[in-house]
């Protein structure tokens, strides 16, 4: 018995089975009045111009945390991409093992979720509007770093070589031969972060580092909720322009679209590019104006509260196996939820038009709804643990990977996004459902399923950010460690999880080249993800 | 013709950007008829069978399979209807990741129901009906469990063909089926389905090669969305062959 391609993409979904066997026990029923008043409020949110007004003012902070964010990461990750190429330290000093290292130290930085970074950093200066850009810039920029350099080295190196042959210089034979190739995918791969920055930011903020999330999160507790949704609403309506936005420049410049990358070539419209990243410049610094950011704050420490004396024995007695056991479940759980949840759900809503943009609607809600609220959400009717965590966890990815899903599978469809094999087996009178199900997940099988197992090592990440619902494993424990300054334990729990982040990663790389080896043994004719391996090592 | 009409096209309009893709074609098809379809690239061919096998919707005019008019989109009905109609395609269509086997099942899934369909995709399932009809298309049944993706254009072609017989469809429609073939492969493919074709069944081929229409009962000529001449192989000559393809870009094959 071998299960068929079209199989994986749902079998993931088959986690629902246990989930929905435990979650009657763990619901206390106690809060679905208050779940029906949150719904209620999403259709009449607040138009007092007060609360709208200061929602304004903190989708503000939290768009300018993200756009300077953003910019730090871009530079830092194209600097630290180009010391850690190899390609490049063999052009400049005909060695690459200095890449090699910068590489390895890079894994650390990356390996640490924006949010544990903003918690360390407020822990140690103080709140400062430079902490919570710094959170976002330090880890992505380690992961822009990482696929420069992993794109650089996976270019060809001859026409290099020829210039080189030829007498050019290094540097000047670099630009030429390896700029060109780079800058599309380098520019693509740049927008879409900018997209992450903004989620990343609105995290920051429910954890107090400033911009709306704080709203959010007190409006929530404090069960305002037609406050909440002006705020949310107002989020939905920047996070949706700014991805169409960056989709349509996307189109217009002729870049590869996000996971594709490996069409290479280089975009189109140079000069609109350039100008437009000049024009960038002066946005940045007025940004940074009006939120008075102070670069300089982040060498100046803060007065520290007294440290509890270090107890390595209390670091020892923690439960470590099963803190370590916690995160996996929860990271699992959350994964193959959002896997497998996501194309179950278009097949659900598969033959009504309107279907299809409901659940969109829904998945925009997961992408910018941060976890930690929507697991605040659910403590109203579920207890607190770990499955509460990987459900918030799990819809937040849900609206990550739908939106992929959607995109990679529509590509080379019609108007109703149907590929041509699922049009014929429309035409020769299969429903609807059965022939996405046969003609179009067949192809995007494994290049989703790739995605999905660098997702799965995205959520192990971002388990640490459920912590606040309690018994998550190693991010709640994180999370009482830093609020009550143990540093001992602060130390060992964050080399933990990046110990655990980096096998993760290196063990969702070899599944993805597994999957991707699949798909390239399989004809390709009809692929709608056609993966290179630099190009599946992009997305985040 | 006499025999009961399995599709009538009656004064159908498809717009396009900038003229109409198909402007007042009318067309019979009786069961038993086999119809060669001709025409510059560009005249409307693809439109027709699309219009004829229910994926394009036309903005004027009747289409009627069988004598009924085709059932909302969607609908149970109109899914039986569609059943009875198999379309060769161009590009084959075939679903590259699944198994020769599971490609030629796939034609089912307009009866099967989702315990069937998603055990397809697990086991094999009506083995001894696909190697027949692999044996009848003589292709070797030992290559049921192979990937599709693994087969030579020729052999995929078949298993097109073997989907659509797997179909039993009353309407054959084919979208130039032998337009990337070399012409020994060409000629074998044409006399399969000329032989299956026979009444109570109906074929809608369209080709570029005339030198190939003499088995054919009828030959449509489409130009610019319309429909030229519509007469028996034997009363078509070169000239009107020639006033057909007159001025456009791509010659047909043997034409001359």
């Amino acid at each position: 018995m071998r299960l068929a391609t079209p199989l994986w993409v749902l079998a993931p979904a088959l986690v629902l089975v246990p989930v929905f066997g435990l979650l009657p026990g763990l619901s206390h029923g106690g809060g679905w009045e208050l779940i029906g008043q949150f719904a209620w409020a999403a259709v009449t949110p607040s138009l007092d111009p007060l609360v709208l007004g200061s929602a304004l003012q903190g989708l503000g902070v939290t768009v300018g945390i993200a756009l300077l964010g953003w910019a730090a990461s871009l530079v830092l990750g194209l600097v630290l991409g180009l010391l850690s190429s190899r390609t490049v330290w063999r052009t400049l000093s005909g060695n690459a093992w200095p890449a090699e290292v910068i590489r390895r130290l890079l894994a650390l930085p990356r390996a640490i979720h924006e949010l544990l970074w903003g918690l360390l950093l407020l822990a140690l200066l103080g709140l400062k509007p430079a902490v919570a850009i710094a959170a976002i810039a330090i880890p992505y920029g380690a992961l822009v770093a990482r696929m420069t350099s992993d794109l650089l080295d996976a270019l060809p190196t001859r026409q290099l070589e020829a210039l080189r042959a030829a007498g050019a210089g290094p540097i000047g034979a670099l630009l030429t031969a390896l700029g060109p190739p780079l800058m599309p995918q380098v520019i693509s791969y740049g927008g879409y972060r900018l997209e992450c920055a903004l989620r990343s930011a609105t995290l920051l903020g429910v954890f107090g580092l400033g911009g709306l999330g704080a709203e959010l999160r007190l409006t929530l507790q404090s069960l305002n909720f037609r406050e909440l949704w002006s705020g949310l609403w107002l989020l939905l309506a920047v996070m949706l322009s700014l991805e169409g936005l960056l989709g349509a420049l996307r189109q217009r410049w002729a870049m590869p679209q996000r996971f594709v990358l490996s069409q290479g070539g280089v975009g189109r419209r140079g000069r609109e590019m350039v100008l437009a990243g000049v024009a960038l410049v002066p946005l940045l610094v007025g940004v940074a104006r009006v939120l008075e950011v102070d670069p300089l704050a982040l060498v100046q420490p803060h007065p520290l509260p007294p440290a509890p004396p270090v107890d390595w024995a209390g670091v020892a007695a923690l439960p470590w196996p099963s803190l370590i056991t916690n995160t996996l479940v929860l990271t699992l759980t959350a994964a193959a939820l959002a896997v497998g949840g996501a194309p179950l759900l278009l097949l659900a809503v598969r033959p009504w038009g309107w279907g299809r943009v409901l659940v969109q609607l829904l998945w925009a809600l997961g992408r910018l709804w941060p976890p930690p609220l929507t697991a605040l959400l659910l403590l109203f009717v579920v207890q607190p643990g770990v499955l509460t965590g990987a459900l918030a966890l799990a819809f937040h990815n849900l609206g990550i990977l739908g939106r992929l899903l959607l995109e990679a599978s529509e590509a080379g469809g019609d108007r109703a996004g149907r590929t041509p094999a699922e049009q014929a087996l429309e035409a020769s009178g299969s429903g609807a459902r059965l022939a996405l199900l046969y003609g179009r997940y067949s192809s995007v099988a494994s290049s989703y399923l790739a995605y999905g197992a660098y997702r799965a090592d995205v959520i192990l990440r971002e388990s640490v950010v459920v912590g606040l619902v309690g018994a998550t494993g190693l991010g709640s424990q994180l999370l009482e460690a830093l609020s009550s300054f143990a540093w001992d334990q602060i130390a060992a729990l964050v080399l933990a999880y990046a110990g655990l982040t980096l096998l993760g990663e290196d063990l969702s790389d070899r599944i993805r080249q597994r999957l991707l080896a699949q798909q390239h043994t399989s004809s390709s004719a009809t692929s709608a993800i056609p993966g290179s391996p630099a190009a599946d090592a992009l997305p985040a | 013709m006499s025999g009961p009409a399995v599709l009538e096209l009656e004064a159908i309009r498809v717009a396009g950007r900038r003229a109409p893709r198909l402007d007042g074609v009318t067309l019979r098809l009786a069961a038993g008829e086999r119809v060669a379809l001709i025409g510059p690239s560009g005249a409307g061919k693809s439109t027709m069978l699309g219009v004829a096998n229910g994926l394009i919707s036309p903005e004027q005019g009747t289409v009627r399979w069988r004598g009924e008019p085709p059932a909302r989109a969607g609908s149970g009905r109109r899914r039986r209807q569609q059943a009875r109609i198999g379309t060769l395609w161009q590009d084959l269509r075939l679903i590259d990741e699944l198994s020769v086997q599971q490609n030629i099942n796939a034609a089912r899934l307009a009866s099967w129901g989702w315990p069937r369909a998603l055990l397809n995709l697990l086991l094999p399932m009506d083995s001894a009906a696909c190697a027949q009809l692999l044996s009848r298309l003589d292709l070797d049944p030992a290559l049921l469990s192979q990937p599709v993706s693994a087969l030579s254009g020729g052999q995929r072609q078949r298993v097109a063909l073997a989907r659509l017989l797997r179909q039993e469809p009353l309407l054959l429609l084919a979208d130039e089926p032998l337009a990337s073939l070399d012409p020994r492969l060409a000629d074998e493919l044409l006399t399969l389905l000329l032989l299956e074709a026979k009444a109570p069944r109906a074929l809608l081929l369209s080709l570029h090669r005339p030198d190939l229409l003499s088995d054919f009962d009828r030959v449509v000529g489409l130009r610019a969305g319309r429909i030229v001449f519509d007469a028996p192989p034997g009363a078509i000559d070169p000239s009107m062959l020639q006033a057909l393809y007159a001025g456009a870009t791509a010659a047909p094959a043997g034409a001359a």
